[in-house]
């Protein structure tokens, strides 16, 4: 192909996309949509719930502290240290739970397929960013409480090419 | 005049004799890398006499992390996270032999649709890998169009393996027995709407990139490697291909279910750097065609078999490999009967790219380097492990 007839034929083709959508999702005004809560667990069935693998959510009145979810990240990430928790929970003896290190922390899920109580699970939350170190480690208390996470967007795709759109 | 240089202070510059590598006067010693720009985390110490690359020699060791003694201090699950960690843009890749070599010491038995999916992320996971690649390549020879228009479309694939994983990249997906979970009900459908779009936007890239006069002239016989120095200098994956090799280990020792789909080896004959960026294109689109075929396919039914905490392998060794993006990968398993690996040896592509690379290199000019560093698919986190 001749340089010059190659040239135009690249600055057309490149000339198109003017007239198509923009692809690129404008956060943090736009967020995007999740397959489900997140990711979970059954452990009676040994297979997980697709989702996405953000920050974790720990049901108090599950959790037995058996240090499951804390042995698994042992060699992983040791983001996962055992804490004592002030209120008594009848299937808890030892009033352990697991406290989890963001900072740490790689959202591989493991920990979510070692808990064998349905006790501990992965939620769309992914947005951490904390000010200092300290703040990125997440108590018992402030893993129970279930993230606000509302994303709308999704790609869309129509004759105008690909775009994020609600 | 009155300004005379001291020249035997400047390293790398001698103008009389020889320096101390035995190397003839007028030589000039160049380190790139290992900071980032230009060669990622590698150093390549190149002498050139003037505009010609007399000698290259590769210095890979940067960020070496040990992944191999890693493993033998953790079980077969625990492995898995930090194992994709040398090549996170193509984690399923690095992961499957892994995984297929784990099943066979084990002896864990997968289900028929866990291997259907398996074939469909590492398929998303070359495509991933090799847009990843592409845009830097492209902006790599100035063509910063040729960066935006991959990482944009790599987008909808990334968008298909966190639907599927939960994860954008690193997705720890594959475990011995299966796959972590069953993909969402949504998810053929989705998938099938991404990757038809996905390949008509590969033909756009043609016009844009590789009919370009522009970067042609930059590529088209540049870096030659012929057939024969190419099997002798132990090259791999598209590297290989491009030089007219057709050597696939989804053809030649096909794993999970390739034996079953139906796609050709793409090669080239003129082993040039085009030829090196114009295999993996079309390639992907090989890819789609996999992967579109097992959407097809898949049948119902569980997806990973129920394991015990610990597994523990039988008394032995394996040895698995497949083709990742950049192509053979091979993990090389001892197992002495315990929940931990014994050794664990990985067999990486980039790696195998090294003498390649300073092959090609010697007798370059110095303003081809990098279009014959980026073709080569050298990934310097996964040559070091």
């Amino acid at each position: 192909m001749g340089s010059v007839s190659g040239m135009l034929r690249a600055l057309a083709s490149g000339s198109k996309h003017l007239a198509v959508k923009r692809f690129t999702l404008r956060y943090p005004e736009q967020k995007l949509k999740f397959v489900g809560d997140g990711y979970q667990f059954d452990p009676k069935e040994g297979v997980g719930i697709a989702g996405y693998r953000g920050r974790h959510i720990l049901y108090h009145d599950k959790c037995t502290g058996c240090q499951l979810c804390s042995i698994a990240c042992e060699g992983i990430a040791e983001a996962i240290s055992m804490v004592k928790v002030d209120k008594q929970y009848k299937q808890n003896k030892k009033g352990i739970m697991p406290q989890i290190d963001y900072g740490k922390c790689v959202f591989c899920g493991l920990c979510v397929d070692a808990c064998p109580f349905y006790a501990l699970f992965m939620t769309d939350d992914y947005e951490l960013a904390a000010y200092t170190k300290e703040h990125l480690i997440y108590t018992p208390d402030q893993l129970a409480v279930k993230p606000k996470y509302q994303g709308t967007y999704e790609i869309k795709i129509d004759e105008l090419g690909a775009y994020h759109d609600e | 005049m009155g300004l005379e240089i001291d020249r035997e202070r400047i390293p790398g510059f001698d103008v009389e004799g020889k320096d101390a590598d035995g190397m003839d006067k007028g030589i000039l010693t160049l380190s790139v890398g290992p900071q980032h720009p230009g060669s990622g985390h590698f150093r390549l110490i190149v002498k050139v006499d003037g505009d010609i690359i007399v000698e290259a020699l590769p210095d890979p060791g940067y960020v070496h992390r040990g992944e191999e003694k890693m493993c033998e201090y953790r079980n077969y699950i625990q492995n898995i996270p930090h194992l994709e960690r040398p090549m996170i843009a193509d984690s399923c890749g690095i992961l499957y032999p892994y995984v297929l070599a784990v099943e066979e010491i084990c002896n864990i038995p997968v289900p028929e649709r866990a291997k259907y999916i398996r074939v469909i992320m590492a398929e998303l996971n070359r495509c991933i890998f090799e847009l990843y690649w592409l845009g830097i390549y492209g902006i790599f020879l100035g063509h910063s169009t040729m960066f935006m228009w991959p990482m944009a479309d790599r987008e909808l694939l990334i968008d298909l393996a966190e639907m599927a994983s939960g994860a954008r990249v690193t997705h720890a997906y594959f475990v011995p027995g299966g796959v972590r979970n069953d993909v969402p009900d949504a998810f053929p459908e989705k998938a099938k709407r991404h990757l038809l779009y996905f390949r008509n936007r590969l033909k756009e890239y043609k016009d844009i990139f590789y009919d370009n006069p522009l970067f042609q002239a930059r590529t088209v016989g540049v870096g030659i490697l012929r057939r024969e120095d190419a099997i002798n200098l132990g090259a791999t994956g598209p590297v290989l291909r491009a030089s007219g090799v057709e050597h696939d280990i989804r053809k030649v020792e096909p794993y999970d279910v390739y034996d079953e789909l139906d796609f050709k080896v793409i090669t080239m004959n003129e082993g040039d750097s085009f030829a090196r960026a114009y295999v993996p294109w079309l390639e992907m689109y090989e890819s789609v065609e996999i992967a579109l075929q097992a959407l097809e396919r898949m049948p119902s039914g569980p997806v990973r078999t129920k394991l015990g905490p610990n597994p523990k392998g039988a008394v032995g060794e394996v040895f698995k490999r497949v083709e990742a993006a950049r192509g053979e990968l091979a993990y090389y398993l001892v197992s002495d009967g315990n929940p931990k690996p014994y050794r664990v040896k990985l067999s990486v592509p980039s790696f195998r790219e090294i003498p390649v690379m300073a092959h090609l290199l010697k007798g370059a000019k110095l303003a081809d380097m990098p279009s014959i560093y980026w073709s080569m698919n050298y990934w310097p986190v996964e040559a070091d492990r």
